[in-house]
This record gives C-alpha cells, structure tokens and sequence, in this order.
C-alpha cells in the first residue's frame, strides 16, 4: 500500500515564560505522531516543528511561514492571543489550525479545530463546585490578556447568578513574577478561594508565595483559601515546588491519574518516548487527540485540503486518553469529559467530580448563559499592574 | 433604568431579505452557532413578502440587503425613530445612497458582504444592543419632555399653595413634593391633579401633551 505523505505544522512555544505545558503539549503531539506513523494507516504524516518562543509577531511569521511552503494543516497555540494572532494566516490561505487547549470560547473560525474545552466544559463545572462546596466570596487573578479577562467574566456572572461575589479582579503581566502586592491583599480581603487564570511562570510564582505569606501568618491557606484554576496541569507542579503543590483545585477534562486502558496506555507510551519529561498534562492530551483526529481525517479526505478535511472530521470519534471524544458537526469543537481535580504531594490530582458522560461544546455559553449580561456588579477593586 | 446587553440569542430568529447566492450560508450556519435560526422570505416582483407588523421585537431580526432597492419597507416609530424590531444592514455595494437607505430603515449594524463568520456575532451584538439602548433612551427623552411641559404646572401648584396657604415657596414645593411621593405620581402629574381639584372650572392651558394634539385634532374646551 502507498501510503500518502503529509507535512504538518506544529508550532508551539518551547521557551517563553509559559514552555513548561508547551513542552507537554507538543511531546502529545509527536507522540501521536510516532503512533500514527506506526501503524498499517494510509498516511504518513511528517511534522514540521517551529518555535514562536512566547512572543506574538513570531506566531504570525511563522505561521505565514509553514503555510507559504504548502503546508495547510497545522497544530498549534496554547495561548489564546496567539491563536487569534495566526486566525487571519489560515484564513488567508485556507489552511486548517488544529488547536489543543482550553479557551474561553466566543469564536468558532472555520479554519480552526477546537480540540481543547469550551468554557461550558471547563468553568461552568469549577463555578458549581466551588459554589456549593466552598464558598461565595471570590478573589480573582490573571495574566493580563483575553483569557483571563473574558474567563473571569464568564466566571464571574456565573458565580453572581449563584448568589456569589467577586471582591476584586487583579491582573499581572505575562511572564510578571512580582506577585506580594495581590498576595497582601487576597489575605487582607480573606475570600472563600482564589480564581486563578495566571499562566507560567506568572502562576508557579503566586502559589509559592501565596502558600508562604499564608504559612506565616497560620493560615492553612489549602483549605481556608484554596485557589482554583482551569489551567493549573500535572508538569507545572513541580514548577511550583515540593513545598506548595498540594491542595489546588483544577477542573480539566483529562487529568493523568484517571483509571481508563486508554489513559494507562498513553501514559505509558508517553512515559517512553519522553523520559526527560514534562509529564502529560490536559493540554498534551487534546493535541495527542488532535493529531490522531487529523490523521484519521487526511486518511479519509485523501487530501490536505482545508474545506475537505475539516468535512471528514465532523462528528468523528476517537477512545482518548480521557474517553470518548466527538467533532461536534456545528461548532467544530469537542465533546469533552469535564472533571474537578484536586493536586496532591505526588504531582497527580484526586479527582473530585466527574461528569458522566462527555459534554456538548457550547462556545458562545448559548445553552448555558443567561439572556441578558448580569447587571454590572463590578468587582469591588480591579486594578492591572504593568 | 437599567442598561442590560443582551449577550445570548437563542431563540431569535432571524429574517434574511436578501437575493440568495450562496454567499449567505456563512452567515446562516454562524447564527445556527449562536442559536439563531434564519428564514428567507420569498421576494415577489421586487418586494418581500413578509408582514413587518407581525414580527416580534424580543426575537425577531431583520437583515436587509442594501443591494435591494425598496425589498422592503418599514414604518418607523414617529418619536424613536426605530423600526419595530432591530435591523441589520448587509453591505455589497458600499455606495453612500445605499448606506442612507439602509439607515432609513433603522438599520443600528452593518455586516459586509460576502459575509465572514468571524463578524457576524459584533454585528448581532450591536445591532441589537443599539436597537435597545436606542429605544431605551427614546423612552427616557419621552418621559423627560411629559416632565417637561408638566413644569408650568408645578410652578402654578407652588404659587397657588404660597397664596392659599401663606406658605413661602420652599415649603410650598415640600409639601407638593411629599405629597406626590405619596401618591406614588411624579410631581408635574401630582400638580396637575392638584390644580384640577383646587381651580374651577379646570384650566387645560397648562398641559399641552402630545396625546391631546395627536393627528392634529384639538380638544375643544
């Protein structure tokens, strides 16, 4: 059998403040890759691997770049200012990215492949936890860019509608480490918990000093003022340190200590194939899905082209790591397990709460959003430190 | 008086008059997306075959394309100036004759042709916010200028008390101002009714409100 020969694009930052899941989410990628490979499939896939070093301009160059030189498939991004940075590349040249991590919805480009959470997948499910088990009084942090900002909206009318309260909305800059000044004030202002959407080096640097400040003044800040994130991933907690890596909430669609054959198997041939780590995390996971979905999808399409691949993945299946995962047909998201996790001294999460079954993608939160914004209660402090 | 952004359109659906080409699935499968469905009504002899009056404005949009000479046309409202449900201008030919008219029709949002997926969620959201905001503002302007015109007889009330009353002009408008509160009326109505009960026979020259001179018919006295 000739099998068909692909070159694929696959562009993550593998230095830049947030490298530590960059480095994950690509060994998911090439580990899929090497299966792909492998295996009696009719194509042969080879990846061609670029490395936009954190910085913006450099996405987009490089982007035009792989595209230029023929490729039209391209798995990418972890970041949401860089997918919405190269967007306008692929649209140009019709090409196709697959993105494989978790966002704040609101798009649904069509030369995008959402394998990642929708907001109704990741946040929804942390808003109910933390609401009926926690508390009502949120702190919230974040890397200053979309993520944070829109998925502390959304975080934060959900919690409203839970009868909730933001004290205060605090932002850093990417890659910004001096964390004490919002520290001071989480303990000055005592929430129930801290909504965490720093990302890197950024959030590695506030749970150590927030553990810190709390241990010094006694608080025993996992379960007075535990943080939670959609973010937080099984290689960034030894970033964290020994000393602060337990006790974080984390909602995730797939966490490393879930007890699946699937999950054991990638596990361990991820374990193989990267023995110098980082380990697996939630990110890797979605571009491991990824790469197996496009494969499956070149395989049928018989061609690289945009239009048809993206109409042979629609409503394809694939056993994940996590378990079933689906293409949704209109959105051109993924149906996804969503979980709550605990993170523990080991480096794993507990899993608190699973759903039962994978969920629909709800980009634009119409299924799960009220008609009207709620009424514009606006944090008490919000403040952007530069 | 709340100012509240509609930010989830399921339910709506939305009115397409327009020549279909093919072009518009973009726009029919991104509002599908923001669950939205979309109808086409039928255009007969250079005319929409639709009943404007019939549309609900809590769920219906309108998309008119401006490439459509007199496809449709709608009465706007004499003191807002809004059609009756909020209506989304589709741009082809970007001349200024077709902007105008599309604005006539009470466009508050434009969305360019070929329509990109990418813009049709701005476009829904303004189109529709700026259609609520605007008849929001209009329903303020309306009560301002009732209040307005109803300031004579405030002022009437004010004297009438300080005359009757031996009240001096703070204590009289105190009092009127407790005492419409009290009705639960604001104070120009409060002071209307006031003056009606204490002068005979009553004076109407003091409210001139647009209810007694619509169509132009003058109550005679």
């Amino acid at each position: 059998m000739t099998r068909k020969h692909y070159r694929i694009g696959v562009m993550f930052s593998t230095t830049g403040s947030y490298s530590v899941v960059a480095r994950s989410i690509l060994n998911g990628a090439l580990l899929a890759f090497q299966e792909v490979n492998a295996c009696s499939s009719d194509v042969e896939l080879e990846p061609v691997v670029v490395n936009p070093s954190g910085e913006l301009p450099r996405y987009r160059s490089l982007s035009l770049e792989l595209l230029g030189s023929g490729i039209r498939q391209v798995v990418g991004c972890y970041t949401s200012s860089s997918r919405k940075e190269v967007i306008p590349c692929f649209e140009k040249f019709d090409g196709l990215l697959w993105y494989p991590s978790h966002y704040e919805g609101f798009e649904s480009s069509d030369n995008v492949i959402y394998t990642g959470a929708a907001p109704n997948q990741h946040v929804l499910p942390l808003v109910d936890y933390l609401a009926s088990r926690v508390g009502l009084r949120a702190f919230c942090v974040g890397s200053n860019y979309i993520w944070a900002w829109e998925n502390n909206r959304i975080f934060r009318e959900a919690l409203i509608a839970h009868g909730g309260t933001v004290l205060a909305e605090r932002y850093l800059s990417v890659g910004d480490i001096e964390v004490d000044q919002v520290i001071e004030a989480i303990i000055d202002q005592r929430p129930d918990f801290v909504f965490n959407n720093l990302i890197g080096t950024s959030a590695y640097a506030f749970f150590r000093a927030f553990r810190a400040a709390c241990r010094a003044r006694g608080i025993d800040q996992a379960a007075e003022i535990p943080v939670a994130s959609c973010t937080l991933s099984e290689p960034e907690l030894p970033e964290i340190g020994l000393d602060a890596v337990d006790g974080h909430l984390s909602s995730s669609v797939y966490f490393s200590s879930l007890n699946s054959p699937e999950n054991a198997a990638f596990i361990e041939a991820y374990a193989q194939s990267f023995p110098d780590g980082p380990v697996s995390s939630a990110d890797a996971e979605s571009s491991y899905i990824a790469v197996k979905l496009l494969a499956a999808a070149l395989s049928q399409a018989g061609t690289d082209d945009a239009r048809k691949v993206r109409a042979a993945v629609a409503d394809r299946r694939l056993r994940a790591p996590q378990g079933e995962v689906r293409i949704d047909r209109q959105t051109f998201h993924a149906w996804l397990t969503p979980r709550i996790g605990r993170s523990a001294a080991n480096g794993q999460f507990e899993v608190l709460l699973e759903s039962r079954e994978p969920i629909a993608p709800d980009p634009y939160l119409v299924q799960s959003s009220p008609r009207f914004a709620s009424a514009m209660r606006s944090p008490l402090l919000k403040v952007v430190q530069s | 008086m709340s100012s509240r952004l509609l930010q989830n359109f399921k339910g709506g659906r939305a009115i397409v008059i327009t020549r279909r080409g093919g072009w518009e699935s973009a726009l029919e499968t991104t509002l599908a997306k923001l669950g939205v469905s979309t109808e086409y009504p039928e255009i007969v002899d250079g005319r929409a075959q639709i009943d404007i009056a019939s549309l609900q404005a809590d769920r219906d949009i309108l998309f008119v394309d401006g490439d459509l000479e007199g496809a449709v046309v709608i009465e706007l409202n004499p003191t807002s100036h809004l059609p009756p449900v909020p209506v989304i201008g589709l741009v082809g030919v970007e001349a200024p004759s077709r902007l105008k008219a599309l604005v006539n029709l009470g466009a508050t949002s434009f969305l360019r042709k070929p329509v990109h997926g990418g813009a049709v969620y701005t476009s829904l959201f303004m189109g529709i916010n700026q259609f609520l905001l605007r008849a929001e503002m209009s329903d303020r302007l309306q009560d301002l200028e009732e209040r307005r015109r109803g300031r004579r007889a405030v002022i009437r009330a004010v004297i009438l008390l300080m005359q009757q009353g031996g009240l001096d002009e703070e204590s009289a408008y105190s009092q009127l101002r407790r005492e419409s509160m009290r009705a639960r009326q604001n104070m120009e109505l409060y002071c209307e009714e006031f003056l009606s009960k204490r002068v005979k026979p009553p004076d109407t020259t003091g409210r001139t409100t647009g209810i007694m001179l619509q169509g132009g018919n003058k109550r005679a006295i």
